[in-house]
């Protein structure tokens, strides 16, 4: 036998032994592809069962619907196959006051099985009538796609710039009118307040008739009370973590302020009041005009223009005790121990409508009361508008913490 | 248009883990290939039409992935149960 043909001798070439090895790395690879197709198809088994069938799943999803369309203040387009179609009703409720007007964003279809009824949320935007600001309408429609139905409730007293607590009637009966739409579970209602209309939420909320059916309060660049409210705007300076911190503020709160206070103070004075702050700073009262303010009326001027600022407990003790009671009627740190729902605070941290000082104080004030709360500080609010040209570590930064609340609030439907 | 587009999506996501199944060789030996993409198909718009009911829009792609996914892998746990029972291929 010649040593050539001897398989394995010396000096005889052959392909199969040099082609083994890369084979057998195909086949490994081969075998690893198997093994990732397998694993991926079992996270979507297990991503797609939790997502629709879990509740937490089901939370998530509509939290993640949500988040988009507000950062964005539009509907994103990749949503548009499976955001539920929007109703928009109008229905008015006859008050002592005058006309209040519910406006109802809710889903075209019925209640699905599971879980059987829908998620309300009564809402209440603040001063001055905000039925048609394309952030609050993209707000509304944006939660009603997602499945809630939405009430914007909008009194008389709030067109006019001011808070009444009297409309805590009309908001308790607005809560009651929602409870009962068709489609909505009666124990799935919360409420969701911005700005001044917090003020109202939280004094409907704690309304013995309704206190222990609030599914949750949702609060947006709220104020906790009028007194220390205006004690900042007189210094022109919040404390903010323990540091004082010089804050201006922009003329809406204070023209607000003036109108809710008005009605108050002496003839004359009050409309004096509304028209210099309607036309602020510009409108700065004179010497005279001063002199002939009564005192509460011209104390209550100094808080507003902050022009005293070293004068503040002065001005404060100044007002009379009728104007006291006032604000302490208008404020949510006199029924904070009657709130029986859970409570979320949301802030801009630069608010210079409201400060965020104030819901720092009702944050602390619920946690003394070991109430369930939850306070997150953001930077892509301009108090309650999105903030145009946020930048993305801002975006995923506060997003995250706005997913975080949105969970807790959407949960109540899920 | 939007309903449209909802139906290809759980279309789209049953095909999608159909082609996963294939790439996991969880293809019985007696199927074609077509077969087990169609079947991939018709089982996630039967899950997204199931999700559609029970749940509501918003979760009826969520359904349309966990039902393909559940049905693919049927057949093959299916074949290799009565394997390790039977001993037949």
């Amino acid at each position: 036998m010649d040593e050539h043909n001897v398989p394995g001798g010396a000096g005889l070439a052959s392909p199969l032994p040099a082609a083994l090895p890369r084979i057998g790395k195909r086949a490994r690879w081969r075998g690893a592809g198997v093994w990732i197709a397998r694993i991926l198809l079992f996270l979507c088994l297990l991503a797609g069962a939790f997502c629709s069938l879990c509740p937490s799943g089901r939370t998530a999803v509509r939290a993640l619907t949500i988040l988009p369309g507000i950062l964005s203040a539009s509907q994103p387009i990749w949503q548009k196959p499976v955001a539920e179609p929007v109703v928009h009703t109008l229905r008015t409720l006859s008050t002592a006051s005058g006309l209040v007007y519910l406006d109802v964003y809710a889903p075209s279809a019925g209640a699905p099985p599971v879980p059987g009824s829908r998620e309300g949320m009564l809402m209440i935007t603040g001063v001055g009538d905000n039925r048609q600001e394309p952030q609050v309408v993209n707000f509304a429609q944006t939660l009603a796609r997602a499945g809630m139905v939405v009430m914007g409730v909008t009194t008389p007293a709030l067109m006019d710039d001011r808070v009444d607590a009297g409309d805590r009637e009309a908001v308790v009966e607005a809560f009651q009118i929602l409870q009962h739409w068709p489609t909505v579970g009666a124990a799935r209602v919360g409420m969701f307040g911005i700005s001044a209309g917090s003020a109202l939420i939280c004094l409907a909320a704690a309304d013995a008739r309704i206190r222990d059916q609030v599914a949750f309060i949702s609060l947006l660049g709220a104020y906790f009370d009028t007194t220390t409210l205006l004690e900042t705007l007189g210094r022109r300076a919040q404390v903010v973590d323990g540091k004082t911190q010089s804050w201006s503020p922009v003329a809406v709160p204070l023209q607000a302020l003036a109108s809710t206070i008005a009605p108050a103070l002496p003839d004359g004075d009050g409309a004096l009041l509304i028209q210099t702050f309607a036309n602020y700073p510009a409108g700065a009262l004179s010497s005279q005009q001063l002199a002939q303010l009564a005192p509460q009326s011209a104390a209550l001027y100094h808080l507003l223009a902050g022009d005293q600022p070293r004068s503040v407990t002065e001005n404060l003790a100044a007002l009379t005790p009728d104007l006291r009671a006032l604000l302490v009627q208008l404020s949510p740190s006199s029924v904070v121990s009657q709130l029986h729902a859970p409570v979320y605070l949301l802030h801009d941290r630069t608010d210079q409508f409201v400060p965020v000082s104030e819901s720092q104080a009702f944050a602390a004030a619920l946690a003394r009361l070991h109430h369930t709360y939850d306070f997150a500080e953001f930077g892509i609010f301009q108090h309650a508008d999105v903030r145009a040209g946020t930048g993305l570590p801002q975006l995923l930064g506060d997003g995250q913490r706005l997913f975080r609340l949105l969970s807790k609030v959407a949960q109540v439907g899920s | 248009m939007a309903t449209f587009a909802l139906l290809l999506s759980w279309a789209a996501l049953g095909l999608l883990i159909a082609l996963l199944a294939l790439a996991a060789r969880l293809k019985p030996a007696k199927w074609r290939r077509a077969g087990l993409l169609m079947f991939g198909l018709g089982t996630g718009f039967a899950g997204g039409l199931l999700g559609f009911w029970l749940f509501g829009r918003l979760f009826s792609c969520p359904a349309a992935l966990w039902c393909a996914a559940l049905a693919v892998c049927l057949p093959a746990a299916y074949t290799g149960l009565r394997k390790r029972l039977v001993g037949v291929v």
